[in-house]
């Protein structure tokens, strides 16, 4: 008895709480639907698309492509020897604790910040986006990598041991082969996400299709903005159609 | 060639899995360790060559120390002792080659085999030990695509791989079935008898210990209570073992 009025104490607490964040949100059904005619306008705007900005929204894309795909194959291999120091299996615990902490304090910051800072440090253009990229990429990649070494059968590691075998070379032919194609995996999807992280580095000015995006939007150029972001779609589901096969072929 | 003195091991907190083993396995003999599960077959061959560290007690192979052995050492005393493992423990997404290379590991130069090139003679070697367990034209196959038997038999030349002295087998047949057993065991037969090698094998099925062994020893609670021929195994002795139930 006792037991269900503390479950409908808490229910009610739960409810009051959520109440209180939708209350200091302003999420207003009536403001939604108020602002409906002018979602519609804006789309209107939008069609037909401006396509004689495409030539500058192709390159803008290719860059945010290169910023990604630079950003993501740097993180990659900083990762590594991360990825190894906090993985609970092979590190030390003097070693595995500090470097775990690390990652996580790191990692809880996301590239657009990261992004605001390099900007600042060595100025505007695509390369602090890659600093960017570079910096959160690597916590996550070492992460997921630590995970995928923790996952390794031991028996295949105590085989290689048992040879005779030395610690680099456990590690080359007892670890390795079991980890590596996770890892590319793990790669290839880091890729995706960048993409479309990267498609936003341009607001801060951080380089890429993101400031297209943004100056066109405020010069309310809505057919120019609309071009831009059909290339930006077309990008993101190519480099994902690309990279979900190479993924299927890997695992 | 092997000697063994006053072995114990002890799993925190206090479950004692071998309390005070002596042994003196002489070269060429075909021992079969045996006892119920949780006797210390296990713990025994792990400990032989310290992939399990003793508790206590003493172990020299050929005269030099194995427990107390440095790094370096017992790197040496490893490339000694080949070891097949129940559940074969290939590397599975390796080509059967690779995993038999991983036997030349301990006496290759270091830097190139990280870099997965390893000297002729050693490929070559690799290969004639497939060729012992007549898996050479699987050379060249995933690990994975293999079936229990033929992965035990890579394991097998793995082992062979690193020319040593003894091999240690953990329970090398419990998960295979009885015909692939007698294939099994009838290649660490030949390797004893043709190459005079050492062989440590536990193995939970008496019959089979019966028929390969050339010596038996039979642990009960980490303890030696039977040691000698085959012949000498007698029902009480059978009793005594597995304490009247045979597994």
């Amino acid at each position: 008895m006792t037991r269900a009025l503390g479950g409908a104490a808490l229910g009610v607490a739960v409810l009051a709480i959520y109440a209180w964040f939708l209350v200091a949100t302003e999420v207003s059904l009536s403001r939604l639907l108020r602002g409906l005619p002018w979602m519609a306008d804006f789309l209107r705007r939008m069609v037909p698309p401006d396509l004689t900005v495409l030539g500058g929204a192709v390159g803008a894309a290719l860059q945010t492509l290169q910023i990604a795909v630079v950003g993501t194959t740097v993180a990659a291999l900083l990762a590594l020897p991360l990825g190894f120091l906090s993985a609970r299996n092979v590190a030390p615990a003097p070693i595995f604790y500090p470097a775990r902490a690390l990652l996580n304090f790191f990692r809880s910051i996301d590239t657009m910040v990261y992004a605001l800072f390099f900007v600042a440090a060595v100025g505007l253009g695509p390369f602090p986006g890659v600093l960017a990229v570079v910096t959160y990429t690597t916590m996550t990649l070492a992460k997921l990598y630590s995970e995928a070494i923790e996952g390794i059968e031991p028996g295949p590691v105590e085989a290689i041991t048992a040879t005779g075998a030395g610690r680099l070379q456990v590690l080359r032919f007892g670890i390795l082969p079991q980890v590596l194609p996770l890892f590319a995996s793990y790669i290839l999807y880091r890729l995706e996400t960048n993409i479309r992280a990267a498609t936003i580095l341009g607001f801060v000015g951080a380089g890429g299709i993101g400031f297209y995006i943004q100056t066109y939007l405020r010069m309310i150029d809505y057919p120019a903005a609309s071009a831009v972001l059909l290339v930006l779609v077309a990008m993101v589901m190519g480099v994902d159609f690309a990279s979900s096969r190479l993924r299927a072929r890997i695992v | 060639m092997i000697r063994i003195r006053g072995l114990r091991k002890v799993f925190p907190p206090d479950k004692v899995a071998l309390d005070g083993v002596d042994l003196d396995i002489a070269p060429g003999q075909f021992v079969m360790v045996i006892g119920q599960s949780g006797a210390g077959k296990t713990t025994l061959l792990r400990c032989l060559n310290r992939l399990m560290e003793p508790t206590a007690g003493e172990i020299l192979l050929n005269g030099a120390p194995v427990t107390g052995a440095p790094p370096e050492a017992l790197r040496s005393v490893r490339r000694q002792m080949g070891m097949i493992f129940q559940q074969f423990n290939l590397v599975r997404r390796a080509s059967v080659l690779e995993n038999v290379l991983a036997g030349r590991l301990g006496h290759v130069p270091g830097l190139p085999s990280l870099l997965g090139r390893f000297p002729r003679r050693d490929r070559e070697l690799a290969l004639a030990t497939l060729r012992v367990v007549g898996l050479e034209e699987f050379a060249s196959r995933r690990a994975d695509t293999l079936s229990g038997g033929e992965q035990q038999r890579v394991a097998i030349a793995r082992a062979l791989a690193q020319e040593p002295k003894v091999i240690l087998a953990d329970e090398p047949t419990a998960s295979l079935d009885p015909k692939l057993t007698e294939s099994i065991m009838g290649i660490l037969r030949r390797i004893n008898v043709e190459r005079g090698l050492t062989l440590v094998v536990s193995q939970h099925m008496l019959e089979t210990a019966l028929i390969y062994g050339t010596r038996i020893v039979g642990l009960r609670q980490g303890r030696v209570i039977f040691d000698g021929p085959p012949q000498a195994i007698t029902p009480k002795v059978v009793e005594a073992i597995y304490q009247g139930g045979v597994e």
